[in-house]
This record gives C-alpha cells, structure tokens and sequence, in this order.
C-alpha cells in the first residue's frame, strides 16, 4: 500500500505543482530587471494575474512580427477575469543589447504593457537560468505564479489564455 | 482509378522535386563556402593559446561577446558596414579574419550575409564566418568559450 502510495505520488504532477523549476506546474525563478525608466520591476509583483513571460528583442524578426499580435491579446484580455487569476499581464523581457534599439522600438509601436531588460543581449544571466534557446520564447503563469503553458504562440497562445477564462 | 492515380504521382513527385530546389537554392545564394564556416571550438582554442596566430575577430552584430573580438555593430546597416569597410581596408588581403553575429539561426540573421558579401568583394582571400547556426548563447556562451569581459 505504502509502495503504491509512493508510486502514485511520482506520477502526480499536481505534488510538484509550486516546486522550482521551469516544467509545467512549476514557479519559474523570480526576474528582477529595470524597465525603460530604470525602476526595478519583479515579476512576482504581478501575483494574482494571469501573466505571460515574453522573451524578445529588437532584431529577433519573428519577435517583432509577434509584438502586434500581444498588443491585440493585451487590448482582449487586460481586464478579463480568470478562474485562474483576475486581469491579464504581459511582461516583456527584451533580450536587447542597446537601449536605444529597445526604447524607440516600444515608442515607435505603442507598448503599452510591462517592459524589462538588463541589455545584456544573449550574455543575460535570465537567458541562462530560463535556459532559453532561442527567441521568441515565453511561459504563461497564473495567479499564483505556476507555470501554465510555454513556448506557445500564434492561435495556440490565445487558445491557452482564453481556456482560463471565468465563465459567467 | 488508374488516371487518378497517376495524376497524384505525378504532382507529388512534381512537389518534392520544386521543394528540394527551393531548399537548396536558398544555401547555394549564402556569399560563403561549407569551407569557410569555423567551428567554434577550433577558434577557442586558438583564443585560448595566445601563442599561436591570432586571427582578428570582428563582431558584425549587436554583442562583441567573443574575447577580443572588434565591435562594428550590424552589418545590416549601411553605417556599420562602412565601419567593417574601413577597419578591413587597414588589413592586408591575406590576413586571417573571422566575422561573428550569433542573434539567431542562419537563416534568419540579417548581418552576416552583408559582412561576407563585403568581405568577398574586397577579395580577402583567409576569412571565416564563425559557425553559430543557433545563436552565440548556444554556440559559444554556454560551451563555456572565451568570452570578452
């Protein structure tokens, strides 16, 4: 019974739900980094939204083909209301080496949701403890900051935010 | 039956043929050679023993972060390209040049194909492009290669 009790325990993904780590279930490690006007902005500080952790910059093509369609999702869903948090958050973390690139970029489309970078370009220390590979990447996070979904775009992105929404 | 059957041979065939030429074709267009691709452990090894000849090492992107590397910045602008022009033309033709960029994969990266293009036309006859098919945080960084400070 014991043995069994163990087994099943492994196997329940829901017993590692809030553990470290980046797999789904997990709470990513937290990201300290200065937005455009150099305040440091946690993401932890977004506790209790549904929150999706963008990675991009400035020349990463399919990134910036990208930033149009979270300006739609952003418009859609800033105010909804989720069973799995209240309103919808974007944090942007721009992998950018130069701020210039970074800044004119956000003004010239009109960014208007959470931006952070520390410039460090692929040297950043969050691009090796997210262990990304290449951009764009992102993770979707709840409320409760447990990893929901990553690396999902395009339909698939909006599909998995919709999901979470409260049903009246 | 028969027809039908042929005429879906005949367009599969037809398909796997164009899509064959299109993949090829886009590597034929790339101004380098198989040869000219260095492998990041051959030049950090070369960097990691200074008493071999060094080559020089410009970045032609947006981070020099390869030690000792020359910052020019993108090449895929006009500016930065005339920067690498005027940095390779204190060079003699023959001297050992590795060009870097390492934001994205290959066939996405919009400085190295000016770069080479550049280096070629000025006809340098020993230059590489450092083989980051991935990016420089795959290929160089997390293969704990010599990094600039």
């Amino acid at each position: 019974m014991l043995v069994a009790l163990l087994l099943l325990g492994c196997l329940n993904p829901y017993l590692y739900a809030q553990s470290a780590g980046l797999g789904i279930g997990n709470k990513p490690p937290e990201i300290k980094l200065p937005t455009t006007k150099g305040d440091t902005l946690a993401l932890s500080s977004l506790k209790g939204k549904l929150v999706l952790i963008d990675f991009w910059a400035t020349w990463c093509s399919p990134c910036v083909e990208e930033q149009a369609e979270l300006a739609k999702l952003y418009r859609k869903y800033k105010q909804s209301v989720f069973t799995i948090g209240k309103g919808f958050e974007i944090y942007g973390v721009s992998l950018d080496a130069k701020k210039s690139n970074w800044e004119d970029f956000i003004v010239a489309n009109k960014i208007n949701w959470i931006q952070v970078s520390d410039l460090k370009f692929w040297r950043s220390p969050v691009a090796k403890t997210y262990n990304i590979q290449e951009l764009p990447f992102n993770i979707l996070i709840d409320g409760n900051g447990i990893i929901l979904a990553k690396n999902i775009h395009g339909i698939d992105l909006e599909k998995g935010i919709a999901r979470y929404l409260h049903k009246q | 039956m028969k027809t039908k059957v042929l005429i879906f041979l005949f367009f599969t065939i037809a398909a796997s043929v164009f899509a064959s030429y299109v993949f090829s074709s886009q590597g034929q267009n790339d101004p380098w050679t198989p040869q000219q691709l260095l492998a990041p452990a051959d030049l950090a090894k070369v960097l990691n023993n200074p008493k071999t000849p060094q080559p020089i090492v410009f970045c032609i992107g947006m981070d020099a972060v390869i030690k000792g590397s020359i910052n020019v910045g993108p090449a895929m602008k006009a500016e930065n390209l005339n920067t690498l022009k005027q940095q390779l033309n204190k060079l003699a033709k023959n001297s050992q040049i590795v060009v870097y960029c390492g934001c994205c994969p290959f066939s996405r990266c919009p400085n190295i194909r000016p770069a080479m293009k550049l280096l070629q036309d000025m006809q340098f006859t020993n230059y590489k492009l450092l083989d980051l098919p991935q990016n420089v945080k795959v290929d160089w960084i997390d293969k704990g290669y010599p990094m600039s400070e």
